[in-house]
Formats: C-alpha cells, structure tokens, sequence
C-alpha cells in the first residue's frame, strides 16, 4: 500500500515537474535569438514566405497557444517532426523549405529512440566503472581515516575533479588510441566504442561518489552498533559487509540519483568530442540548427528519466531503510 | 567534391582494397536531387558518385585548364551554339547506357527556375538543347540572348543525371538516392554516413578501393584524432595549429591547395551609411589585409580580386583598395562624417566554428575599424544564427557587416560576381547599381572567352573595385590531412583528386 501511494504521488509531481520543463524549454527556445523559419526556408527565402510558413506552422501564435498544442500532440505520443533532419537521420543543414523535393523530415521520437540506447548503454559502462573505481578507492579511505587510503582518496579526488572533460577526452584518446592503439575512440562500430567516453564521464563522476564513500563509511565505522558487534564477536568484515555497507549506502544511492541525471548532461560534450551517437551529440547538434521540435523532444524525455530516476532511488532508499519518508 | 576518377584505378592505390574513411566538416541536405542545394559536402559525394562532361582542375599557374571526362569534345558552332561530343560505352550504376538524351534532361532540368541551385546562365525556356544522335548534343542559346561558352565551364560543375531519374520528377528518386556514372556507387545513408562502393562497371575500369565512408564529423579536434588513430583514411579543414601538431608524424600527409573559396566582409549596401560608397571605400582603406592573413596563418592566401586566383579572369586589380588610412580619412570626410564623427554605430557579424580564425581577425578587423573612427561592435554568433543573419532583405539585412565565404566548384567568376553583385541576385551585399548591371551583362554576353576576359579585367573588375560592395579579405587555402598511404593524392581547389601527380 506504501508503495501504491508513494508511486502516485511521485508520479503525479513527475508529471508536473515534467510539465513545468517542457513549457520553460517551450518559452526559452522562442526567445532566443535566431529564427528557425528562416533557418528552414533558407537565408535567401523572401520574407513574405518566410512569415506564410511560421503562420502555417503556427509559430506566430502567442506562445502559450503553441504550447498547448504542442503538449496535446505529445499526450497522443506524438512529439512532432524535426525541422531539418530527413528520415534517415542525418544531421543537415542547407536546404531549402520551398523545395518540394525534399524528402520526408525524421519524427523526433524516432530520432530519440535511437540515441537513447546508446546513451543509455555509456551512461551503465560509466556508472559500472565509476562505482567499482569508486568503492575500491573510497572505501578503503573511510575505513581508515586519516591514514594512506584515505589521503589517497583525497587527491585522487582532487585531481579527477579538476580535470575538464574535454580535455581528458582527448589527452586519452591521443595516449591509448593514437599512441597505444588499445583502444578505439571515435564513432560507434560496437560495444569497444564506449569504453574510452565511459572512461572519461566516469573519472568525472568518481571524486563525488569517494567522497560521499569515505565520509559515509567512516561516519558508520564510529556508530554504536558497530562497537556492540565487535563486542557480540561479530568480525570486522562481516560488520563492514553486512551492517556498514548496508548503511553507507544510503547517502550513495540518492547521490547516484543526481549523479546519474548530471550524467546526462555530461554526455553532451563527450559523445560530441567522441562522436558517438547518443542523445549528447543529437542534442548538440539539434541546438546548433536551431531544430526546435528535437531540443523540446530531448528536453521531454530526459526530464522523464530524471522524474523515473529519482523515483526508483527514493523507492530503493525507503527499502533499505524504512525509516526514510519520501 | 569532385574527384579525377584516376586516383580509383591507380597502382599507387591498387594494393590496399580498404574502404576509404572521409570525415567532411560539414552536413549535409536532406534531398539527394543535384539541383536541389549548393551544400559543398553535398557536392563532394556527387563528384565520387556522379559523372562529369569535364574536370577543371584550376590549378594557379593554368585556371582554365579542362580535362573531357563524359565528353570527348567540346567547340563553339557559333557564339550562340555549343556542340557536345560524348563518350560512348558508359552506363549509370541502375545500368541505363549513358546519352545524349541524359545531357538534354540535365541541362533543361537543372535550368528550370524552381530548383533551387541556380547555377545555370538562363532558364529552360532561353534553351534549345538538339541531339542529332545518341552521342552528340547541340546547346543553343540564341533564344536567352546569351552565349553559349557560359556552358564550357559548368560543364565541369554539374552532375549528369539519368534523364529516366529526370522523368520521374523532382519528387521521384532523384531527390532518394544519387545514380550517376562516377567511380563509387551510392548505397545509403546511414545516419551521419554515407555509404558508398566501388562501381565494378566504371568505365575507366574497375576501382581499386571497396568504398567510401562520408561521415559529418563536426569537430574538428575529433576528425583529427580519427586519423591520427587510424579511423580516418582523410580529413578536411584543418585548422593552422592541428598542421603544426600533425606535421611531424610519419604516417600523415598534409595537402594545402589555394582554393575556390575567397572571404569577404559584405557591406549591407542598401541601408545607410554603407549605400554610400565612399563609406565602403573607406571601410576598405581601413583594413590591413596584410595583418589579417598574419592572423590566418598557413589558412590563408592573400588575393586582390573578387574572385579566387584559381578563377578565369583573375588578375590582381591595380585598384584593389589597400591598406591607407589617410585616404580613409579624407573619404570619411568627403562624405560628411569627418574622422568617422557622425558614423551610426555598426555591427559586424561574423561566425565560429566553421571558417577558421573568423573571431581571432574579425577582432583585429574590428580594432582596425575603430581606430579609424568607425564605431564597430563584433558579434560573434554560432554557425547556424550566424546563417540566419547572413543574407540581404528588404532594408538590408541585420548588422552592417557580415563575414562570410563563396566557394564554387568551377572557374567560372560569374558564379560570384552576378550572383553578388547584379541587382537581380546581390545574395548577401544587397547592391543595386545600374551601371555594375550592366557590365556583368556585357561580360557575360561577350563572344569569346577571350572577349569576355578582357572585358572582365579591363572594365568589370575595375568597376566593381571602384564601389566595393564586399571586400574580399583573403583566399582560403584547403588544408587536408591523410594517411600516409594517400600522399599521392592530389586534391585540386574544388577538392578533385588525382593520384597520379604529386601533392604540392
């Protein structure tokens, strides 16, 4: 019943949450500067058709009346057509709108759903590699305050969060696969592809994730219940394994919720650097044509997964303890 | 880009058998129809798919230079008509026989004022296009009023297509896949990739390489690195500092080749205060194209005309406005705006990340401009809000000046000089001016070729010079990088190649 009820009131904040995104990527899209009519018709278009066609396509409506079409369009699962990608999915540019020979413009949920995996499947490669480098690390600097690991933790963190990722990107392409050849760096032509940007996403999310992990694993290893275990003759391992971690995890949980949405936005200048294929790089490129309906389309979906995201980790944390009330 | 087919069936390539791995810095359209966009990556996929009536070259030292590729002999009948000769024996990839008939559709085709590339002189009507036999095709101009050699130089601009593909429409397959008589055949496109492979029925035999890869990689660190890890067989558009990291590697080539592509910095003629000319004059009079060129770098080559040095017609205009600040000042003041006092505020748009160096010169440009009393901001947009400002509008256009570049694949100057400069067209200047009207109309209506070069550098050039509608800064130099295993790869100005002569 719990569940049931935290389920519907999540959901249904989600959907606001989701509703206030999409009209505030709505509005700001149409203030900014540069028309996407024109961009469509091509530079050299007339005015005169460049107002008939924003009239057509309704673009000359306030934008409140945009909006709501809009979002009646996309309750039907319909959330529009790109304005310059054709069906086959390539990024263009510089065509004519009056050219009836066009061929047939990309819908965006397509277009979405076809990055989305790819983004999806770097973002677990990230998150796998994040973890196991984080929990080695960060773990062994909580169970020992003050000591080695834990000064280590401490600059591995410092040094991995001052790292832009762009330019990590590229330093370990040129490093292991300009000079070592180990492994490949640009494009998709299968799962080796992803290894290199998870690399670099991951040393990015790893220095929060340590020291969340230090300071949760050090603050439980001086809990109460930690001495009573000893004392009840409980071994160290098993007290760190089944009660510490156990507890510890909690802070880490809800932080992999943010982490795993701000990982989403990390991917936009590593798939872009990369080339891969992913949701970054259609959105890069779909903010760079001005391709309204594919930003909103993004925008949409993306705050869909952080809605479902926090939801699942909040769902977890009340799992593991029931104390916490979402 | 168009290739000389050669380089497909050369030994020096024979050996490999690889796809070959272009990464092109720029997208492409939606619509694979020929006449349909004036996209220069667009372009460089059809000159591997698709045939030619003739190459040009355009090499510096020999601008006019012609190679016969589907044709086998081009002459003037008369200043009116122009006899083709073609090849016979050449199939297109869906194997329909290469005719006559295909250069008549082609051309009335391509002429037709709906489409939107415009490239041809006069619209289908002013055409009369005979084939006396399936090999031989006769234009005839005399309905347009314009000659016909305008025709010998397009020739090695414009793609022959299949006149069944014609039939069908522009809504038919023309506008779903190329089908031409090219080296490489078109598959697909595979999201950004386009696919191409070897046509085994070639009529220079049989192409050495599998295939093409045409992927849009728009970063240019990231093409970079692609090659420099093997991904890449080439890439485009280096920037000057990606050549001086790569330069010392063994296993990269670099090519530099003086281009097609000038860069101007378009003044918005019709709205005050550059529909004065002197304003314009003084604005040229300010800049120290010598500084921006030591901005560019090995991007750049220095030219004094509109038109690119690899173009018919160019010579360097004696009256080609230089750097002289005493005489901007006394235009300033003949104008009424006497150390620029009076001038509105004006702003100069310019983009990043597609031209190279455009923001690091457009600041020293601005700072020149300044100095000369000019009240100049820059603005700085990205490609594509930069694209939505570029071109002329009724009032002017935004900003009141504008950088951008021109680049056509063929050495015909009309492709710029009327497209720019004649009121009918004046694309991003926005000049209305009798008297440039009409001496494009002379110099394109000459006779000969001869004719039309010396009315071009003895009264057209001079002329626009002495109004300046656009200063042309520089000419663009191609900078491509490749494995090592292509450095005989010569790439021409419009991007053809041609293993068989060395890299410069």
């Amino acid at each position: 019943m719990f569940t049931l009820n935290f389920l519907i009131r999540r959901l249904t904040q989600g959907v606001v949450i989701i509703g206030l995104v999409s009209l505030l990527i709505f509005t700001l899209l149409r203030v900014v500067p540069g028309d996407p009519v024109r961009l469509m018709a091509g530079g050299m278009a007339p005015e005169a058709l460049i107002e008939k066609i924003a009239k057509d396509m309704g673009l000359r409506d306030p934008i409140i009346v945009q909006f709501g079409r809009y979002m009646g369009s996309v309750l039907q699962g319909d959330l529009g057509q790109s304005f310059v990608r054709p069906a086959n999915g390539a990024a263009t540019g510089g065509a004519n709108f009056n050219d009836t020979t066009r061929g047939e413009r990309a819908k965006v949920l397509t277009l979405i759903l076809e990055a989305l995996p790819m983004t999806l499947q770097l973002a677990a490669v990230t998150l796998a590699i994040a973890l196991l480098f984080s929990a080695v690390v960060g773990i062994a600097g909580g169970l020992n305050p003050s000591g080695w690991p834990d000064k280590l933790a401490f600059y591995i963190s410092s040094v991995f969060i001052s790292l832009p990722n762009f330019w990590l990107g590229i330093v370990l392409t040129l490093l292991l696969s300009v000079k070592l050849g180990w492994l490949p760096a640009i494009g998709y032509h299968g799962f080796a592809y992803t290894i290199l940007p998870a690399v670099v996403l991951a040393v990015e999310m790893s220095p929060v994730l340590i020291r969340t992990l230090v300071g949760a694993v050090s603050s439980q290893m001086t809990e109460p219940y930690v001495s009573v275990g000893r004392v009840r003759g409980l071994g160290r391992t098993r007290i760190i394994a089944n009660h510490v971690m156990r507890n510890a995890s909690v802070p880490l949980l809800n932080l992999l919720g943010i982490q795993f949405s701000s990982l989403l936005g990390g991917v936009i200048i590593v798939e872009y650097i990369f080339d891969y294929p992913g949701l970054g790089l259609l959105t890069i490129n779909a903010v760079l044509q001005r391709d309204f309906p594919l930003i909103q389309g993004i925008a949409i979906v993306t705050s869909a997964i952080f809605v479902v995201i926090n939801i699942i980790v909040d769902l977890v944390a009340t799992t593991i303890d029931p104390r916490l009330d979402y | 880009m168009q290739i000389n087919p050669d380089f497909f069936v050369s030994r020096a390539f024979a050996q490999s058998g690889k796809t070959l791995t272009f990464l092109s810095a720029e997208n492409i359209t939606g619509n694979w129809d020929p006449t349909a966009h004036t996209t220069l990556s667009q372009k460089n996929i059809e000159g591997f798919v698709m045939g030619f009536l003739t190459r040009t070259p355009m090499k510096l030292d020999k601008p006019d230079e012609v190679v016969y590729e589907l044709a086998t002999d081009i002459k003037l009948l008369d200043p009116n008509r122009l006899q083709i000769k073609l090849r016979e024996g050449v199939v297109f990839h869906d194997g329909k026989p290469f005719k006559a008939e295909d250069v008549k559709a082609t051309f009335e085709y391509g002429a037709r004022a709906d489409r939107p590339a415009q490239w041809y002189p006069g619209p289908t009507e002013t055409l009369k296009i005979d084939t006396p036999d399936d090999y031989t095709v006769i234009v005839d101009t005399s309905k347009g009023g314009y000659p016909a050699h305008l025709f010998m130089f397009l020739a090695a601009f414009l793609p022959m297509m299949s006149a069944k593909d014609i039939a069908a429409g522009p809504g038919g397959v023309l506008s779903q896949r190329l089908n031409g008589t090219g080296p490489l055949k078109f598959v697909e496109q595979r999201g950004n990739s386009t696919v191409m492979v070897a046509n085994e029925g070639y009529f220079k035999g049989k192409p050495a390489i599998a295939g093409i890869n045409f992927n849009f990689v728009g970063d240019s660190t990231t093409r970079m690195l692609s090659l420099m890890n093997g991904q890449a067989s080439i890439v485009e558009r280096l920037e000057p500092e990606q050549v001086d990291t790569v330069k010392a590697n063994a296993n990269i080539h670099i090519n530099r080749v003086v281009s097609v592509e000038n860069k101007y910095l378009w003044f918005r003629c019709s709205k005050p205060p550059f529909n004065d000319p002197r304003i314009r004059l003084a604005a040229c009079h300010a800049i120290n194209r010598d500084v921006i060129l030591e901005v560019l770098g090995s991007a750049g080559h220095a030219s004094s005309n509109f038109v690119s040095p690899v173009k018919f017609g160019y010579f360097d205009l004696p009256n080609y406005p230089k750097f002289d600040p005493a005489k901007c000042q006394a235009l300033l003041a003949e104008a009424g705006f006497p150390k620029g006092k009076g001038l509105p505020p004006l702003e100069y748009i310019t983009s990043v990340g597609f031209y190279p160096k455009t923001k690091e010169y457009g600041e020293v440009l601005t700072a020149m401009l300044n100095e000369q009393g000019f009240n100049v901001s820059l603005t700085v947009l990205e490609p594509a809000a930069w694209n939505e400002r570029l071109y002329h509008r009724p009032g002017g256009g935004p900003g009141h000046m504008v950088d951008c570049g021109w680049s056509t694949g063929s050495p015909e100057p009309d492709l710029i000089l009327r497209t720019h400069f004649h009121s009918t067209s004046h694309r991003i200047c926005g000049i209305e001016d009798a008297a440039i009207d009409a001496s494009l109309d002379k110099e394109r209506s000459a006779p000969t070729l001869e004719e039309r070069k010396k009315i071009l550098q003895t009264e057209t050039m001079p002329l626009i010079a002495s109004k300046m509608p656009a200063l042309s800064l520089f000419t663009s130099v191609m900078i491509h990088a490749m494995h090592k295993d292509y450095a005989g790869l010569f790439i021409y100005p419009d991007g053809s190649m041609d293993a068989s002569k060395s890299a410069a």
